[in-house]
This record gives C-alpha cells, structure tokens and sequence, in this order.
C-alpha cells in the first residue's frame, strides 16, 4: 500500500487548457497521465492532468503564463 | 478449513502470481501468497479485494512479500457473481475498441475521451474479459501509445486483448505491437458471438 506512488491532479478551468497544458509537457518530456477529474473532486465529466507531486514544480514552471491553472489537489489512493 | 494454502509466486512472471492465486483462493478459505515484486504485488492485493477476501501484507527483510487472503463469510457468492467466469453461461464480457477516439465528431476530443475511459476501466471492479481492438482502435495497442500502460495492467489481471491483425498490417504497425495478441477476424467475430455483454466505447 505504501509503496504505491502517490498522485496529485492538476485542474483546469476547461478542457481546452488541459489540451494546451498537456501539448506543452509532452514537449518539455515532463511525465504526467490524462485522467477524469476523480469523482471526489467534481462530479462534472471533466479531464485532469496527474503527475507525480516531485514533477510539480517543473510542472508548474513550464506552464507559467502559458496556462492557467485552476487548482492543484493530492490524490488519496487509486486514480 | 483453517488450513492454508501457500503460492509461491517469486520470481513469476506477470499473470502468472494473478493465475495461481485466483486458482488457489478458489478452492481454499485461506491463501498465502509469496511474491517478490511490486505489480505482482498490486495484483494479487486487487484480485484478493476482488474476489471478496480480507487482504493483509507481510513486507519480509528479503524483500519478498506475503499476501494473506481470507475468504470473508457470507461475501463468497456475490463477489464470485462478480467475476467474469462466474457468469461465463451468459457469456464473457467484452469490450470493442472500434477506433482511437471515443464517439464521433471531433477526433482531438475523441482522443481524449478514449484515454480518460481506458484509464477509468483499470479502476473498475469488474473489468471485461476481452478487449477486441479493430480500425485506428489497434494504434493504442502499439509502441508510444499514451494507454499502454492502462492496457498492460489489464492485460496482467487476465483481460485478454485482441488486436486486428489486419488493422495492424494496414497501418504497418505489426511489429510494434506493444500489448495483446495479434487476432483475426474469425476469433472476433466468435467473441462477439458468445458475449453476454458487449460493449463499444
């Protein structure tokens, strides 16, 4: 259980940003996974990026002021 | 009853520690799983919750796990109700991946959308027990694919994948063929024949 890798999601106000977002971390090679927003965190039919929360700040540099993000929330298990 | 069976599943490759657990928590109320690696690991932790059973881990020093499974009383038939064999006289479940995109329309959302759905099919319970990919759905089954990952894990929980051969040979994608086994149109369309559920994304 505790050897599982602990996710976090990145949110985004659309899902045009997650497209945007998602072109501009394959680009820099920064490994994330597109997945729906967990069921925890919005009912809505909405896409998220997850990424494990080390990559965060690499993450986050790469999309200042390219793209705005909305929220950044921890994974508990699963997803 | 309260004897335990032990599996010992070091050193297996991926199905393998899955299949001889499911076959030993089968026929015994107490299972003692010894792997040594951390999918299998995974594995065989999802199969014990998905058959019902109480599932403990021992981490060892020598880096081997134990995974004890213990049949829950009274939760035997339903959680066995709930895996693919148990209703195999309906017919397995199968899932059609007719494309890399997931309805009609837009093909950029479409893409998306076939991600997020193989990626919530790894979290369900019940997973199906063939996947049949056939058109542009065999390009997720090759090298580079963004699902393969999805696609493996299921692939070591005992879903089958057939992938077109056909599809494959029309793309010039045989030879990267990353997950599932190369199929044809007469195991296709026999699958689809005896599913008791048959779903198309």
């Amino acid at each position: 259980m505790n050897e599982k890798p602990q996710y976090s999601v990145m949110l985004f106000k659309a899902v045009s940003y997650v497209l945007k977002a998602e072109k501009i971390l394959k680009k820099e090679g920064l490994p994330h996974k597109l997945i729906p927003v967990p069921k925890h965190i919005s009912s809505d039919c909405g896409i998220c990026l997850r990424f494990e929360p080390a990559m965060q700040n690499k993450i986050e540099a790469a999309l200042l002021n390219k793209v705005e993000i909305e929220d950044i929330r921890a994974l508990k298990d699963q997803a | 009853m309260s004897e335990v069976k032990i599996v010992n599943a070091r050193g297996l490759a991926c199905p393998q520690p899955v299949v001889l657990a499911k076959q030993a928590i089968e026929t015994n109320e107490q299972v003692k799983v010894i792997v040594d690696d951390e999918t299998a690991l995974e594995n065989v932790k999802r199969l014990g919750s998905k058959q019902g059973c109480d599932v403990q881990v021992e981490k060892k020093n020598d880096g081997t796990y134990e995974i004890n499974l213990t049949r829950k009383a009274g939760t035997n038939e339903e959680s066995v109700a709930l895996c693919g064999e148990a209703s195999a006289a309906s017919g397995p479940f199968v899932l059609v991946i007719s494309a890399d995109t997931m309805g009609r329309g837009n093909d950029e959302l479409g893409y998306v959308l076939i991600r997020a759905f193989l990626h919530t099919v790894c979290l369900q319970k019940e997973k199906p027990d063939v996947m049949i990919f056939y058109n542009t759905g065999v390009k997720l089954t090759v090298q580079g694919s963004e699902v393969l990952e999805d696609l493996k894990q299921l692939e070591s929980e005992g879903v089958q994948l057939l992938v077109c051969g056909t599809c494959l040979n029309y793309f010039e994608i045989k030879d990267k063929l990353a997950a599932g086994t190369v199929s044809n149109m007469y195991d296709i369309v026999e699958t689809m024949n005896r599913a008791g559920r048959l779903i198309v994304p």
